[in-house]
């Protein structure tokens, strides 16, 4: 049997949950051996193969319309989709938004900010992403898998990545489950 | 007793049990929130839904009574997928982002039970209602983004407390907790009991001080009393790396069963005062620091020139927040030892003598206890303000009032429980004393006696012109005391106590004395309950701790020349002292305390105390030590060789 093709992605995120990915230290190597690791953020390769893959980790909420592609892209390339961490699972930090309005949020960050000037403005080139209300994950795609956690702990997620690279669908519960 | 099946296992509970108790006591679990132990079931938040044959839908296990023959199943797949949606529609109300929470990973009830049910995820997204944040009082704040209105904090707050003070404003998603009519909490009618936070399952009511200082899981605790005052309420002391984080009312303590006030709950947090580091003796005029053992050749130089039998001209003053063991010791060193013209307590007896005097007159212990408060029908609160300096104790009665408890107030003065009173007399210039006969003459005239009395119904109208009041105020009050079964009189010790004693007899209530400080009637027992006088004193030992002396004992001791103080804090007193020794606090030493129910408690020592500060206990040891002398009484014998106003338990 080849080995299962891993793609991932981030959002909006803070990249601590690939952090923790990371420090899973040597079992990393294990990880390797058992899975094809394609597209990563942190590796040369960032787009997962069109040709498709097994797995698609997603870190991060959707909070923009680039965002969106980023989940559309990630859910048809892959079979098994895997909500990695708070913000991809609930909306997370950047939910706090949520709370007050997309105008408010961005003359907030514009205008308002103690390091801007008098001549702060709101960027509105066409060419950008258009900022949205931030939702998890499954708000925008269906997703298999919910690893919760601020970061999960590289122990939950090298469970996650070994059970599926072993064709199994993790059951992320006890200790492994936490969403903080 | 009634007979049920709960998940196949057969149980008997007593009629009236809950579903939700019972299954508890067969070891099923089943998970709850808005459910206290301590609190009546509410039913609100549906988290313990069990299907019950029979019914027609699901039911909540914590309102339900049992019913014979009732089977009762806790873990099937309509259970369990309904626990998933209760939580499902919680977490979509409001702002339940864990990580912004003090509460999360492993405090949060909420958390732990969507852990509990396998919870990854919220099927449902909130909805993005941001809610008032009301952090205007000095200990907690209300945040109720993370409220899941189960109504917690409002059942402890008037169930427990009697206050009331919290409640729901606006129905359904939009309910908020409010103060009162919706004022900021810390302008509000709050107590700052602090029960609200300590029953609150989420993080909707924020403790300022131990907020994000580790959860209970990294934290120490320590079973232990407060020694606030008399009353002796069980307490957890929660400490980290030996610093103070929280303390809680300890639910399994008989005597307060888990409810505190603002004393025993966040005033040892709020500590402003300079700490004594080292000892201190006075060079040249003034205070230098030195060492223990300067120290105690300084104090003991002092005394030792005094020593003498069988009157020294030694004053020895102690305060009643220490343990009866250094309470006994100090009596042994300063009036078995050294003949110390006066041996007390800084106290000196205030709200003990006359109590223990008029025991001692009788041969016999003539008060009740606290749980005479709870099956109580009529209180009269007579010269006392429990609600102020006994504040339990005040809300043991403020909490009854709802279910129908009468309230009498006897206070020339002001008083917290005036305003809950059914009736509060004011009597104007006159002696109780004759209060007391006009209450009986009322009580005569109404035949309600339950003893004799040379009293007179006809001498009331005479009487209660006397006192300043009408008839009428008489006979209401005589009326409320006199025909309930089981009244109770709360008083403090007071040179009225034979009139009070008699009135008492009279309608056959029971008299719950309140004491002051946490040891005060331990110190009567020693017989250090006697009041200051100035006697040519060439010495004065001041035993303080971490207690405050009144500015009148300052003033009084000022001109003694030569005054050790033993202190926790810098004040007054040990700024007038020749000879400073540093103390514990009472987190930072243990030992025996006797309340005023005669309750004997002891307190266990939660925080380890700086190597150059020491107990006072052990400061009198190395005195003793110093000057020769061999300490070895046993207090447990002392303790109970005066009769008591209150049976000493054994």
């Amino acid at each position: 049997m080849a080995k299962p093709k891993v793609s991932t992605d981030w959002m909006a995120g803070c990249a601590g949950c690939h952090m923790s990915l990371l420090d899973m230290d040597e079992r990393i190597a294990k990880i390797a051996e058992l899975v094809d690791l394609r597209s990563t953020p942190i590796t040369d390769l960032k787009v997962p193969d069109e040709s498709g893959v097994d797995v698609g980790v997603l870190e991060g909420g959707i909070n923009n319309t680039s965002n969106e592609e980023v989940a559309h892209r990630m859910r048809s390339r892959c079979k098994i989709l895997v909500a990695l961490g708070d913000c991809a699972v609930f909306g997370g930090v950047p939910a706090m938004r949520n709370f007050f309005t997309i105008e408010e949020s961005l003359r907030r960050a514009y205008i308002e900010s103690e390091s801007t000037d008098a001549s702060g403005k709101i960027p509105s080139d066409p060419e950008l992403c258009k900022p949205t209300r931030v939702r998890a994950l499954h708000e925008v795609v269906p997703v298999d898998v919910f690893v919760p956690g601020c970061p999960p702990s590289a122990d939950t997620i090298f469970y996650v990545l070994s059970e599926l690279a072993q064709g199994r669908i993790p059951d992320v519960k006890d200790d492994k489950l936490s969403w903080y | 007793m009634v007979t049920l099946t709960i998940d196949g296992k057969k149980i008997e509970v007593p009629e009236g049990t809950t579903v939700l108790r019972a299954a508890q006591s067969a070891g099923v679990d089943i998970p709850t929130l808005c459910d206290h132990p301590h609190l009546t079931p509410y039913g609100g938040c549906r988290l313990c839904l069990v299907e019950v044959e029979g019914a027609r839908t699901l039911q909540p296990s914590c309102t339900m009574p049992v019913s014979n023959n009732m089977v009762v199943k806790t873990n099937t797949k309509k259970v369990l997928d309904a626990r998933k949606f209760v939580l499902t529609l919680i977490f979509s109300e409001r702002n339940h982002f864990c990580p912004y929470c003090q509460v999360s990973g492993g405090d949060c009830e909420l958390q732990n039970a969507a852990y509990h049910e396998g919870m990854t995820h919220w099927p449902l997204q909130p909805n993005w209602q941001p809610y008032p944040v009301d952090a205007s009082h000095p200990y907690i704040i209300l945040e109720n983004n993370r409220c899941i209105l189960c109504r917690r904090c409002v059942r402890a707050c008037g169930e427990l407390i009697g206050n009331f003070t919290l409640g729901f404003e606006e129905r359904g998603a939009k309910s908020i907790l409010v103060a009162d009519t919706g004022i900021p909490l810390g302008e509000s009618t709050c107590v700052s009991c602090g029960a609200c936070v300590q029953v609150c399952p989420t993080g909707a009511l924020i403790d300022r001080w131990s907020a994000y200082r580790g959860h209970d899981v990294a934290l120490d605790s320590t079973q232990t009393i407060c020694v606030g005052c008399s009353v002796g309420c069980g307490i957890k002391v929660f400490t980290r790396d030996n610093n103070l984080v929280r303390i809680d009312g300890d639910w399994d303590a008989s005597i307060n069963g888990g409810v505190l006030c603002e004393i025993g709950h966040f005033e040892p947090m709020t500590e402003k005062c300079d700490r004594i580091h080292t000892p201190m003796v006075r060079k040249n005029g003034s205070l230098k620091a030195a060492t223990w053992e300067e120290a105690l050749t300084a104090a003991s130089e002092g005394l030792q020139s005094l020593k003498g039998k069988p009157r020294s001209s030694i004053a020895a003053l102690i305060s009643t927040r220490q343990p009866v063991e250094t309470i006994h010791n100090f009596k042994q060193l300063f009036e078995n030892h050294l003949g110390a013209a006066l041996v007390t307590s800084t106290e000196e007896g205030y709200y003990t003598s006359f109590s223990s005097l008029a025991a001692e007159s009788t041969g016999k212990p003539f008060e009740g206890k606290l749980s005479d408060i709870h099956n109580s029908d009529s209180v009269m609160v007579f010269e006392a303000d429990p609600l102020k300096d006994h504040q339990v104790a005040g809300f043991f009665i403020k909490r009854k009032l709802p279910s129908g408890l009468k309230l009498l107030v006897i206070d020339k003065s002001e008083n917290a429980l005036d305003k809950a009173a059914n009736k509060a007399l004011k009597p104007g210039k006159c002696t109780y004393e004759d209060v007391f006969k006009a209450l009986t003459a009322a009580v005569v005239k109404l035949g309600l006696a339950k003893g004799k009395t040379a009293i007179k119904a006809d001498e009331l109208h005479s009487l209660a012109e006397k006192t300043g009041l009408t008839t009428d105020d008489y006979l209401d009050t005589a009326y409320v005391i006199a025909a309930a079964e089981r009244p109770v009189i709360v008083y403090e010790s007071t040179e009225n106590i034979a009139s009070l004693k008699e009135f008492a007899a009279l309608v056959g209530a029971k008299l719950v004395g309140l004491k002051g400080g946490a040891n005060s009637l331990a110190a009567a027992q020693l017989n250090l309950d006697k009041s200051y006088k100035s006697d040519g004193f060439k010495a004065a030992f001041i035993a303080l701790g971490d207690d405050e002396l009144s500015q009148k004992m300052v003033k009084e001791l000022e001109s003694i020349p030569f005054k050790i103080v033993q202190a926790s804090y810098a004040s007054s007193a040990t700024a007038m002292a020749d000879v400073v020794f540093p103390s514990t606090t009472w987190l930072e030493q243990g030992g025996h305390y006797v309340n005023l129910e005669g309750t004997v408690q002891e307190a266990f020592q939660s925080i380890k105390p700086a190597e150059e500060i020491k107990t006072i206990g052990d400061t009198l040891i190395a005195l003793s030590t110093k000057l020769g002398i061999n300490l070895d009484g046993d207090w447990t014998k002392e303790l109970y060789r005066r009769i008591s106003p209150v049976e000493i338990a054994r």
